[in-house]
This record gives C-alpha cells, sequence and structure tokens, in this order.
C-alpha cells in the first residue's frame, strides 16, 4: 500500500476501509474485498503497477464499469483492483478507416453517442451499454441484442495496447483489418483480464443502417414464440435482432417501463431488421405472415422512433426490472443450438419449479443465447442462493449437453469456473492453461478465473459428457 | 541430402495425436497437407513426415436451421459446398484455390477472399475446432453455437497458425441461407483516384453489396468489380447505386462475368514473380495501389475495397523483384499497415524470405509455440513468427 502510494502518488491509490468497500461487488453475486484500489491515468501507471505487482508478487484484477456478470472484477485472490475510470478517453475517431482508438473506461454508449454525427455506430449494445466500459466488453467479448447479424465484440476489435504481467507494454494489431502472425488480438479479446491488462482499443465502425423495422409479437406459450425463430431463420431472414422474454418477465417489465407488451401473452418476441429501406417492408410483411401462422395473438410494429424506443427500453430495461418481482436474482448465460430452445426452455421451468423457485427469461432467441434470471430473497436465508445455484446449474449441465455453451456473453469469471469442466475435458483446459502460462508466467493476472481452482471447485467433480 | 519423407493419413483425431505424439518422442519433423494448394506459404523446408488430412473428410454434423456446419478438416471446399446446396445454404467464405482448397487449409492459412466485410473472415466463421497437439492429446475448442466465451477462444490462435501449433481435424463453422438473388458489374476508369473514390463509396453504401475489388493488370485501366447478393429489392437497390457512383465519375460499366473469380484467382497465377499480400487501413490503399503501379516490376493488383487487404503481383529481373517487394511491405508498415511475401518463385525463395520484419508481439507468439510444441516439430521455419 505505501509502495503504491510512493510508485504513484496519493490521489491513484485508495486504501481506506470505505474506499475498498465500494469495490467488492460487481454484476454478479460474488463479493471480495481488495487490498488496494488502484486509478491510473495513462498506460506508463498500468506499466509501472504491473512492474511493481510483478516485483513483489500481487495479483491484478482489472475492473471497468463493475457491471460484469460472472465476478470477472471480484479480487476472489486479493490484490489489487485496477479500475480504468480515468482513462476514459476517446482518442481518435478517423472516419475514412472507419475506427476509433479509445482508452478502456470509455463507457460503451458514449462511442456510440460520438460517432452518430459522422452517421456511425459501434455494433456491440450489451444491455449495460449505459454504464458498461469498451475495456469491460473487450475483457469479456460482449455481445448484446444486435449481434445476431453483426457479431460480438471480438468481430469489432482490430487492435489493442496491452500490459503484461511484468509491465510489458505491446501493441497488437491495429487499423487494418488483420495482422501477420497469430492473432494475438482475438486471443486477448474474451480472456477476461487473465492474460494482461488492455490500455487502448482499436474498433470498428459501422455506417447506421439506413432504416429499421422493430415488430413485436405476443404469443400464447413460448414454444410458439420459440418455433417462430427457426421459421424465421430458415426462410433466409437473418434479423439484426431476435429477442425473447416471457410471461413473468414481460409483467415485471410493464410495471417498470411500460413499453407496452401485452400482459397476458405466454411468449414475447422482439424482432428487427436493418438496412437498406427496399426490401425492408417485405422482410417486415414476412416475418408478420410466419408469427400469424406461429398462432401470435398479437402483432404490432413500432410506427416511429419513439415506439421502436419504447418496445427497447422494455428489454433493456428488463434485469433492473426483476427487483419488482424478488429482492435477488442469479442469472444465467447458457446458450444452445437454437433448434433446441423449446425443450430447454421447458427444462429451465422444471428447474426452477425443483428448487421452488420462480424463473423470468429475457433472452437473445436469435443466438440461441438464454438469459434464465432465477428469482431468490437472500433475506429469507443463505439457502435461497444455494437453491438459485444448484437451479441454474442444471440449466447450465442441459444446455452442454444440447451442444452448446455455459456462456454465451457474460463470461466464465468466478462463477463458473467449476463448471468448466461440464463442457471442456482437461486435455481442453490443458490447451487453454498452455496460453495463460505463456502470456502470464507468474500467474497475477486476474487469478481464480475461467479455470478450475482446486480450493473453489473441490464439491465439483463432473464426468464431462460431451464429445 | 538423402531424406526419406514418410507419408501419413490418419483417419480420425485419436490416430492423428499418436502420430505427433510418437513423432514428438522420435523429433522428427511433420508438415501438414491438406490439398497442397497452398503449399508456397512460409518458409519451410524439409520435413521427416508429412500428415495429409485426405482421410479426415466429410461432413459430420448439419443442422440447417442451426445455421452451423461441422466438416472433417480434409474436407474440400468444393465438396463442402455442394452438400451445403442441397439444403439451399453455403459457407460465406471465398478464398482463392476454391476449386481444390480444404476447409483445414483455409483455416491454418486464414484465407480469406473478398466476402470478408459482407460476412466476415474465417476468424469470424469459424466457431468450434479439434485439434491435435504435438504432446498426443486432443483439444476442443469452441463448439457449435454460435455465441460462446467459455475459456479462451483457441480458434483464433488457430487462424492463421500455419500447422505451427497442432493439426486441426474438425471445424465448425456458420453457415447462410443461399441468397436469392445476384446481380454485379465491372466499370473501368482511366485514373485510380476515380476508382478508389467510386469503391469507397459503394462499400459504404446503405445497400451492402457482397464484393468490391479494384484491380489493374498491365492494361491502361484501372477495374471496379461488384457483386451484390440478397433479396431481390436489396440487390437492385445496391447495384443501381452502384451504377450511379460509376457514371457521376465517368466510367463505363460492364457485365461482371467471371471477373471477380479472375481477380480473386490472382495467388494461382502467381507463379512466377513475387506476389505481396498487404493489409492496410482502408483510406491507406489508394495510395498504396497507385505507388505500387508505378513500380517497374509491377505486374498485376487487386485490392479489396472494403478490407484494405491488397495482392501485387511483381516480375521482373530478380533484383528488381527483390527490391520492388520490400518497398511495397515497407509501405505498408509505413501506414499502420502490415503485409507478407505470399508467393515467389522457387529460386526467389533463399533471397526473399515471407516476413522480412516480425510481427508486433512476435516474442508472444514464440511463447505460445513453445507451449503447444516444445519439440518444434510442427511445420519447422514455416513462420518466423514461431
Amino acid at each position: 500500500m505505501h509502495g503504491l502510494v510512493a510508485l504513484l502518488g496519493p490521489a491513484k491509490v485508495l486504501g481506506t476501509h470505505d474506499d475498498l468497500l465500494l469495490y467488492e461487488y460487481d454484476g454478479a453475486v460474488d463479493t471480495a474485498t481488495p487490498d488496494a484500489v488502484v486509478l491510473p491515468e495513462s498506460t506508463a501507471d498500468v506499466s509501472a503497477l504491473a512492474r511493481f505487482c510483478h516485483e513483489h508478487a500481487v495479483p491484478i484484477v482489472p475492473r471497468g464499469a463493475g457491471t460484469g456478470l460472472s465476478g470477472g472484477a471480484i479480487p476472489v485472490e486479493g490484490g489489487v483492483v485496477v479500475s480504468f475510470a480515468r482513462m476514459a478517453r476517446i482518442l481518435e475517431i478517423d472516419v475514412p478507416n472507419l475506427r476509433a482508438v479509445v482508452q478502456p473506461g470509455v463507457i460503451n454508449l458514449h462511442l456510440s453517442t460520438a460517432v452518430a454525427p459522422h452517421g456511425l455506430y459501434f455494433v456491440p449494445d450489451p444491455s449495460s451499454q449505459k454504464a458498461c466500459t469498451l475495456g469491460g466488453n473487450v475483457a469479456e467479448n460482449s455481445g448484446g441484442p444486435h449481434t445476431l447479424a453483426y457479431g460480438v465484440t471480438t468481430n469489432h476489435v482490430t487492435g489493442i495496447e496491452i500490459v503484461l504481467s511484468d509491465g510489458t507494454v505491446v501493441r497488437l494489431g491495429g487499423k487494418a483489418a488483420e495482422d501477420e502472425g497469430y492473432d494475438l488480438v482475438g486471443t486477448f479479446v474474451g480472456s477476461e483480464g487473465t492474460l494482461g491488462l488492455v490500455t487502448e482499443i482499436t474498433v470498428k465502425l459501422t455506417p447506421l443502417p439506413e432504416d429499421k423495422r422493430t415488430l413485436m409479437a405476443a404469443f400464447p406459450t413460448m414454444d410458439e414464440a420459440s418455433e417462430t425463430v427457426s421459421a424465421i431463420i430458415a426462410a433466409g431472414i437473418v434479423p439484426s435482432a431476435i429477442e425473447m422474454m416471457d410471461q413473468l418477465a414481460a409483467q415485471a417489465v410493464e410495471a417498470a417501463v411500460h413499453a407496452g407488451y401485452p400482459l397476458d401473452a405466454g411468449g414475447i418476441l422482439l424482432v428487427e431488421v436493418d438496412g437498406p429501406r427496399d426490401g425492408l417492408d417485405e422482410a417486415r410483411a414476412r416475418i408478420e405472415a410466419i408469427c400469424r401462422q406461429h398462432a401470435a395473438s398479437e402483432v404490432r410494429v413500432a410506427t416511429s422512433a419513439l415506439e421502436r424506443e419504447r418496445l427497447w427500453a422494455g428489454r433493456k430495461g428488463a434485469f433492473a426490472a426483476m427487483g419488482r418481482l424478488s429482492p435477488d436474482y442469479y442469472v444465467q448465460d447458457g446458450v444452445i443450438p437454437r433448434t433446441r430452445l423449446p425443450d430447454i426452455l421447458r427444462l429451465v421451468k422444471d428447474a426452477g419449479a425443483r428448487h421452488r423457485l420462480r424463473v423470468a427469461n429475457v433472452f437473445h432467441a436469435g443466438d440461441g443465447n438464454l438469459h434464465p434470471l432465477i428469482l431468490f430473497d437472500s433475506r429469507l436465508g443463505p439457502d435461497e442462493l444455494e437453491r438459485a445455484k444448484a437451479a441454474g446449474l442444471e440449466i447450465l449441465t442441459a444446455c452442454v449437453e444440447a451442444g452448446g455453451s455455459i456462456t454465451g456473453e457474460h463470461g466464465v469469471g468466478m462463477e463458473k469456473n467449476c463448471y468448466m469442466p461440464l463442457q471442456f475435458q482437461s486435455s481442453d483446459l490443458a490447451a487453454m492453461r498452455r496460453v495463460k502460462d505463456a502470456l502470464d508466467p507468474p500467474g497475477l493476472m486476474n487469478p481464480g478465473k475461467i479455470f478450475p481452482t482446486p480450493s473453489r471447485c473441490r464439491e465439483f467433480a463432473f464426468a464431462s459428457t460431451t464429445r | 541430402m538423402t531424406a526419406t519423407v514418410t507419408r501419413t493419413s490418419p483417419g480420425d483425431a485419436t490416430e492423428c495425436s499418436q502420430i505427433l505424439a510418437q513423432a514428438t518422442a522420435d523429433r522428427r519433423t511433420v508438415r501438414i497437407q491438406g490439398s497442397g494448394t497452398k503449399s508456397y506459404l512460409g518458409d519451410v523446408g524439409t520435413t521427416d513426415i508429412e500428415l495429409g488430412t485426405e482421410r479426415v473428410a466429410g461432413v459430420i454434423d448439419h443442422v440447417p436451421a442451426d445455421l452451423t456446419v461441422t466438416v472433417g478438416a480434409g474436407t474440400r471446399m468444393a465438396d463442402l459446398k455442394v452438400a451445403l446446396e442441397r439444403a439451399g445454404q453455403f459457407l460465406p467464405l471465398d478464398p482463392p484455390h476454391a476449386d481444390e482448397a480444404t476447409v483445414g487449409g483455409v483455416i491454418a492459412a486464414n484465407s480469406n477472399g473478398f466476402w470478408r466485410a459482407r460476412y466476415g473472415g474465417v476468424r469470424d466463421l469459424l466457431i468450434g475446432t479439434r485439434t491435435a497437439l504435438a504432446d498426443g492429446t486432443v483439444a476442443r475448442a469452441g463448439g457449435r453455437v454460435v455465441k460462446n466465451v467459455a475459456g479462451y477462444d483457441l480458434d483464433k490462435l488457430l487462424v492463421g497458425s500455419l500447422g505451427t501449433l497442432g493439426v486441426i481435424v474438425e471445424a465448425t463453422l456458420k453457415v447462410l441461407p443461399l441468397p436469392e438473388t445476384s446481380d454485379g458489374l465491372v466499370a473501368r476508369f482511366e485514373r485510380p483516384d476515380e476508382a478508389f473514390a467510386v469503391a469507397h463509396a459503394i462499400v459504404r453504401a446503405a445497400a451492402r453489396v457482397e464484393a468490391c475489388v479494384i484491380d489493374r493488370t498491365d492494361e491502361s485501366f484501372w477495374r471496379v468489380a461488384v457483386q451484390a447478393r440478397g433479396s431481390g429489392p436489396t440487390v437492385m437497390r445496391a447495384i443501381s447505386d452502384a451504377r450511379r457512383e460509376v457514371a457521376a465519375r465517368h466510367g463505363d460499366a460492364a457485365e461482371l462475368a467471371d471477373v471477380l473469380d479472375r481477380m480473386r484467382e490472382l495467388p494461382a497465377r502467381a507463379t512466377d514473380g513475387a506476389l505481396v499480400k498487404v493489409s492496410l487501413p482502408v483510406a491507406a490503399s489508394a495510395a498504396f495501389a497507385e505507388n505500387a503501379a508505378r513500380l517497374e516490376s509491377f505486374a498485376a493488383l487487386a485490392v479489396d475495397a472494403a478490407s484494405g487487404v491488397a495482392r501485387v503481383h511483381l516480375t521482373n529481373e530478380d533484383d528488381a523483384v527483390i527490391r520492388d517487394a520490400e518497398a511495397l511491405l515497407l509501405a505498408a508498415r509505413m501506414v499502420g499497415g502490415s503485409g507478407r511475401i505470399e508467393r515467389r518463385a522457387e529460386r526467389l525463395r533463399s533471397r526473399l524470405l515471407t516476413w522480412p520484419n516480425r510481427p508486433n508481439g512476435d516474442f508472444l507468439m514464440r511463447r505460445i509455440k513453445e507451449a503447444f510444441d516444445p519439440a518444434g516439430i510442427l511445420e519447422p521455419g514455416r513462420s518466423a513468427f514461431a
């Protein structure tokens, strides 16, 4: 602590008990108190900090806005939390090259707002985009509703500057589409801060679509909504987004946001197509017809930007609206092949019932990326969270058995590292471990994440069912 | 030198990994071959074992409604195309050597065509792999779902790894429904600035085209080839917008015919001299191309307008080719791009290295190589960075 203050000055180091408490949680359910918090203002600060930590064998845990949903920013093994709140400048907007160069603390939505006057935007739009940072998006390889047609964070990052655990600064990639050698940029994106600290990011900017059509369709049951998703894809239409919500979620959203969702529907779809004006109405009409063929009781097309925003406000505000239903929720992020939606959604419901918990569903149906929100009340005792986690594990197991993944966009973090053997055999994990050891030999970068740790994962001995 | 090369073709991942484990134990070097279309890449010498992937071929799983396909790495792109077409789908990847190339080779060489800006490149379409490693283990990465952030993205490391990290045995890729309709045009311009201005306007237009490529051969004009595929109204809009851009700059437009295919196969034709491949910030590509066309050894070039990837073919006396090739790589670096000597005449191999300059972060690449192949048996010398 004193060493850090001597190195960086008192203004960049927090160490009082009250200060540290603010950094012991993120958007998930686990907590741990850091030994110190550092607020670097430059790559040089980050490099000096890494050298210091390397010398003293202190773990480093990067933190953006703390909106992560897998405990990625939690210092589970102690050490220094590095907050990028003061490295939050957009360094360059390069319109001719369709690139922006940003510091990691820039908030996702601020970038799209800043480039909008040029007719451009940054595609990945996590629901937390008003708060989450681009550094956090890079760490988690974040998605969002509009990644169905345009890809997730890794598809939109062409360059990064990183600080390795020994303080070395390396620039990888740049504004060009590709670089020579191994794709280290692609390796760092989604590595959850376990390989190094990202101090600068070069991202792709995309021309805003000329126009959009947004539909809300209500179905008697989730089965019909699920089948509609497959039917739209099978018809050769690739919408920019297909989001699904069940009745419980819709009711919570309506109470909080008044998005105009029907309260009596078993399942609701939000579908958006974008692109050139020509052909949009044809696509909308085809989607509408498919919805009707699958027993949609109502199909509403947004007729103005305001109406579209209202429909989306419901979706993006859904997690926050859960407070209306329950004091706590535990969200899972499993992925399945989209053709398996109907049976896995039934299984999700059963898992909740078995553990006497309600489950609301709001998710990226087009990608097969589930977000079951398992509702619990921690005031009723520690058993509540335990039951929520048990239900979550059953859901993830089913996702893996269906040929899917334990996480589509929230990351493994410390929340699911014990579940990794569900999806991967030991040889698969060993291959990942080689990358970790090659890039962070002392293992100081965000320890206790992604890989199962013997101390915390003792009770989980899975026989891998995959392969 | 009387080196005997052992040829082997494993039938599955386990067999493949056993061969590698034995090779590691014996310190025998391994060269991996799909159909050998891109064996000109890199700086490889002779190796003890040639491992062919032809027996790990075929579609393993294809669920059309999931828009994914899993294939053996030795599957030829042409065969996969036929299989997918039966289900009304296609793999939106148009690499050179499309008749012969295998899926595994396309991944290992990061071999992209002109559709990248519209559909993404190899790195964007690959969602899962099974790879036999040098120590005899088999590692799976990614999966069969389109969104997946569980663990490190080892698929990315394999794309462009040229076989230096392991033998890709199986791959899962995203596929798409076949477009309803297609249209295109090719326009000619006197001046490069006109051609590039038109091309850059076209790739940023509201109706996205599938490919937009600028080329110049030894003839005295610059061409812009445009193709749009998709639903009827969007294709019509894209091509009519493109025609308007062409007319505004006084280009003359003609039928596309097989022009794009000819442009794409430039690497296949560049058997003499040297073929330089660069990846540039797009705004720098016009000046780069204009300078390239002035070089003494200039023979042909093709630039993907949307991605800024350019290939320049040089033919001349050896000394001039070497000088001009190195000048092009330097020019690419000066504007924040990178590049390689993708192909050169056999006699130039020793004088013209694939990577005269090392990429950024090469020390990290070597650490990764060391971690996956400590004995250095896989494709020794293939890549300077490893």
